[in-house]
């Protein structure tokens, strides 16, 4: 790593941090949000997919909506705000998914409308500071993008685990499936914890790494 | 007589398996973001927002069961099913609050500002959702709705417990905190998997 990079990156590492909802604070590997749909429902790569595109038609809008709407109402109501907002944009994120995968849409149960409650999408009717719509906007953008790369990758790993097979097509390489746990919420809890672990594990040492290069170049 | 005795029955079988075999956290993964919270949120009373939780359900169910009976034979039923419940959850909302305004004046505002996260979260609604999904009477919505709340207070206990013997050296620190309460509710779920036998679907 470039010394000068590894000292920048150093001494503003908690601002970075903070604004990175991808890899170093993602909202399900550091926050623990949006876990319902990722252990029960993204068993496999075209779930996880259905999943995405959900989250992605259904979070930002929500934030900005809501944020724009919350400048005038009250506080203790702003729960209903969030919540309110998330549902009556379901309606057309449902119709948007039913065009595109059909019937497939019924693969994920309860766990598709049930985004609209999901705190991913809503938690931030608990801060009691109105968010500024460009910041609703851009944060809400990162944490879609946090949130769909770990429901890909859980996806298609509890698809390989549990049946040899990625998106529908068998792996060849494979002749059994090594897991078959993956499937079941037990699997999805054991192994989105074993997850957190490995990436919690990666990011402390990515941090450590970039703290050292940079006191090398002092 | 054998009619109530009946109805009993069934109220009970219904709150038995929502709090066991059908168990909202360990078998459907409702309310986890919410639990994994609470867990290492000391400001949070775990019995007050359990106990506003089962308030919710138990008002909140009924009306989704009478507001699915209305939107049942419209081809658009699924796309505003989450509305429509939000707006039950909301009706059980002010009911909650007007309740507690009116019998608990000193203790209003501690509970109050557990009352939304108690209300509209995806234990509320997930319950909402698969009892009528899943075409259950008025009476087994009522059980279910109990036993829901009171399985998920149970859940919050157990794993609160487990949490606090899981703060220990013997932990590698990768693990500490999130990671090793998943595994802990993974270990949990696994062992209801294997006492009920059958796999839950996600319906």
């Amino acid at each position: 790593m470039n010394v000068k990079k590894a000292m920048y990156l150093s001494e503003n590492m908690e601002q970075i941090a903070r604004r990175d909802r991808i890899w170093l604070n993602n909202p399900v590997i550091m926050q623990g949000m949006g876990l319902a749909p990722l252990i029960i429902a993204a068993t496999t790569g075209r779930n996880a997919l259905m999943l995405s595109v959900a989250v992605l038609l259904l979070l930002t809008p929500t934030r900005v909506v809501a944020a724009l709407l919350s400048r005038k109402g009250q506080y203790k109501f702003r729960a209903l705000l969030y919540c309110g907002t998330s549902s009556v944009l379901y309606i057309g994120v449902y119709f948007i998914l039913k065009s595109i995968f059909d019937v497939e849409i019924l693969q994920l149960g309860v766990y598709l409308p049930l985004l609209v409650v999901e705190p991913l999408i809503i938690k931030r009717y608990e801060r009691p500071q109105p968010e500024k719509i460009v910041v609703a906007l851009r944060k809400g953008v990162r944490t879609s993008i946090g949130y769909v790369v770990v429901l890909m990758l859980m996806g298609c790993l509890r698809e390989i685990l549990a049946s040899a097979s990625l998106f529908g097509a068998p792996i060849k390489q494979m002749a059994f499936a090594p897991l078959p746990l993956a499937n079941l919420p037990a699997g999805g809890f054991i192994l989105l914890g074993v997850v957190c672990a490995l990436w919690r594990g990666a990011v402390k040492a990515y941090k450590k790494h970039v703290h050292m290069e940079a006191k090398r170049g002092l | 007589m054998m009619e109530v005795m009946r109805a009993c029955g069934v109220f009970l079988l219904y709150a038995v398996t929502a709090i066991f075999a059908e168990n909202a956290v360990f078998g459907r993964a409702m309310g986890v973001s919410r639990l994994v919270k609470l867990v290492d949120d000391s400001t949070v009373d775990t019995l007050t927002f359990g106990g506003l939780m089962c308030l919710i359900q138990l008002i909140s169910a009924p009306l989704a069961y009478l507001v699915n009976g209305w939107i049942q034979p419209y081809s658009w039923r699924s796309a505003v099913r989450p509305l429509a419940f939000l707006l039950c959850s909301t009706v059980a909302f002010f009911i909650v609050l007007a309740l507690v305004l009116f019998l608990l004046k000193d203790k209003a505002r501690q509970i109050l500002a557990v009352l939304p996260m108690a209300t509209f979260n995806t234990a509320v609604l997930g319950m909402m959702l698969i009892t009528t999904t899943q075409s259950f009477t008025l009476l087994q919505t009522m059980g279910f709705a109990l036993g829901s709340g009171i399985g998920y207070l149970a859940a919050v206990l157990v794993v609160t417990e487990g949490d606090r013997k899981l703060k220990n050296g013997m932990v590698p620190a990768s693990f500490r905190g999130l990671p090793i309460t998943l595994i802990y509710i993974g270990i949990l779920a696994l062992a209801i998997y294997g006492f009920t036998g059958h796999r839950i679907s996600i319906g």
